[in-house]
């Protein structure tokens, strides 16, 4: 599915193709808030206040034509404020980093698709679910006002296959996941995806879309291949707990789903593939999930902080750290691409962060106010500080 | 000698290495190494200016306060394309042509000099080539660095500007060399008395 890429080069050549694009990138990372900015956004007791203070970041020109702010707004603006820097950057590139870019807005195109089909299943308005697409992963109009009238029945799918998704980027994951589901389910075409939930569809595609990025960087080669590859296996493993965990009291944890549907949602590519991904497999409780994961000693860690009843730190907070650290990593070394997803990420919790500090300060919650990440900080535990 | 003799029979038979070699004109090596001097200290040179200008002109974008500074690095570059510049016009000048034009030299010609000289002449420009390529990329690997890092914070660029300089300094070794190398070279204009 992945086209033939060439290499993007090594220290004495990269800068040929990729030296303005990667330069900007790292240019922009200077606009990420600082710790002196969290501070001080914690200390705010209004939601104008925050404004004032984001005014004095790169946040100022995205906030100033709103005229009150609350959290949904606020993280509008901040994410299309991320949007256009993404655009501006993908209209430098040239290949193999424009289908590099192209990848990271796949994960959203998909979204997109489900958010469109879930929202037709509960009738809700065309106009509202476009507003609430994600803007980097948007398609043509009139391709996204389509989706929403195909069935949610199998020959539903396959027309909507067929018509609509066959010329998007997504296309190919559609069909390999409509075409697996077929054998999968026996010959009977009808009766595919009938009784299919909308996560799992998800689930598949952002599973094959795993799978593809993965090929394409390790075509790449070099240290793109190195660093991506590693932060790429750990969103991999991440989503095969996170299934595992999400499917504990749902219909997909009987023994028959198990070996069957489950399985098949588990990605083909990670630190946990084969050998753990066949163990999640047998996994019927939270027990056996913990003794599974004690074998790989980085995920140990964070299923601790789970298990060790809550706490102040969900297993999702542990995640986020982890993925906070390693793509921090990725700003560390020079000519390789992995700056441009790692900057994607980080500035989506950035904006998550600051959701998180609007919405206690709105609720007037200010004891949760410090559990959030922050990005590229000087108190973060890996880098020696304590958190604060 | 009576070996070969036994071997090859024809009148375009030759005595060998030694016979290719010197036949082989010494103005011919000479010039070559003029070449290669000029032409290998431009391309390293030309590298390491692209490799670190992209990162500085992609950088200044966010952080415009870097432009001036950094085109140092720029100018260590440029500085590589000099050295090569130097010694091709050292070298030029020492290539001086025979007062009497002849089909042949003479038998009294200063031989030694002679092949000295366009030994002599061929490997400094070889030295100062090699060297400047080495330096030029290393300098815009270096350069590179410098300007994102500048970027994100003024304290380092005088830091990373230490590391160029040592960079840099393997062009100068080349040229050292090189001029020691060609000192004693030049070409005789008329025969031995």
């Amino acid at each position: 599915m992945a086209p033939k890429a060439s290499s993007p080069g090594d220290l004495t050549t990269f800068n040929i193709l990729h030296g303005l694009p990667e330069a900007l990138v790292r240019g922009m990372r200077s606009s990420f808030l600082q710790d002196a900015d969290y501070h001080h956004l914690t200390q705010c007791e209004t939601l104008d206040d925050i404004r004032l203070n984001l005014s004095e970041s790169d946040y100022a020109d995205a906030l100033a034509d709103s005229a009150t702010m609350t959290p949904a707004s606020l993280q509008k603006a901040a994410i299309d404020k991320l949007v256009t820097e993404f655009k501006y950057l993908r209209t430098q590139t040239v290949e193999p980093l424009s289908t590099f870019m192209d990848f990271i807005t796949y994960e959203y195109m998909i979204e997109n698709v489900m958010l469109l089909l879930k929202g037709a299943l509960s009738g809700r308005d065309i106009n509202d679910l476009i507003e609430q697409c994600h803007p980097l992963g948007m398609f043509k109009e009139s391709t996204m006002r389509s989706i929403p009238t195909f069935e949610n029945s199998s020959k539903g799918y396959a027309d909507l296959y067929q018509t609509v998704l066959v010329d998007t980027p997504v296309g190919p994951y559609f069909a390999v996941f409509l075409q697996e589901t077929a054998q999968h389910r026996g010959s009977d075409a009808r009766n595919v995806l009938e009784e299919v939930e909308i996560e799992i569809i998800k689930s598949s595609l952002i599973k094959y879309w795993l799978e593809d990025f993965t090929h394409f960087v390790e075509q790449l080669g070099g240290d793109t291949a190195t660093i991506m590859g590693e932060l790429l296996k750990v969103r991999a493993d991440t989503n095969a707990i996170n299934i595992t965990l999400n499917s504990f009291g749902t219909p997909l944890n009987e023994p028959a789903m198990r070996a069957a549907d489950r399985k098949r949602l588990y990605p083909a590519v990670g630190h946990l593939y084969p050998a753990g991904i066949s163990m999640l497999v047998d996994v019927q409780d939270e027990e056996e999930l913990g003794r599974v994961l004690e074998l790989f000693p980085q995920y140990a860690a964070i299923w601790n902080m789970h298990a060790g009843g809550g706490g102040d730190k969900s297993i999702d907070d542990g995640f986020y750290e982890r993925d906070v650290q390693m793509l921090e990593l990725a700003f560390e070394s020079q000519m390789h691409f992995a700056v441009f997803y790692a900057y994607v990420k980080l500035k989506e919790q950035e904006i998550r962060n600051l959701v998180w500090i609007s919405e206690c300060i709105l609720q007037q919650q200010k004891d949760e106010i410090n559990k959030f990440v922050p990005v590229f900080s000087h108190h973060c535990p890996w880098r020696g500080g304590k958190k604060h | 000698m009576a070996d070969y003799q036994a071997v090859c029979k024809s009148e375009y038979c030759n005595a060998g290495w030694s016979e290719v070699l010197t036949h082989m004109s010494a103005y011919g090596w000479a010039s070559f190494g003029v070449a290669f001097g000029l032409g290998l200290s431009i391309v390293g040179a030309a590298w390491g200016i692209w490799l670190t200008g992209s990162s500085l002109v992609g950088a200044a974008v966010k952080a415009p306060r870097i432009r001036s500074k950094n085109l140092i690095s720029v100018i260590f570059c440029e500085a590589t394309a000099i050295y090569g510049v130097i010694m091709a016009i050292i070298l030029t000048n020492k290539i001086k042509e025979p007062e009497n034009a002849s089909d042949f030299l003479d038998n009294n010609w200063d031989y030694n000099g002679y092949y000295y000289a366009g030994y002599g002449m061929f490997s400094a420009g070889l030295s100062v080539g090699l060297t400047n390529i080495a330096s030029g990329v290393s300098v815009g690997i270096a350069g590179s660095s410098c300007a994102i890092a500048d970027a994100q914070d003024a304290s380092l660029f005088v830091k990373i500007l230490i590391v160029e300089i040592f960079a840099s300094a393997l062009g100068i070794f080349g040229i050292i060399v090189g001029i020691i190398q060609s000192n004693a070279c030049t070409f005789p204009i008329a025969p031995l008395q």
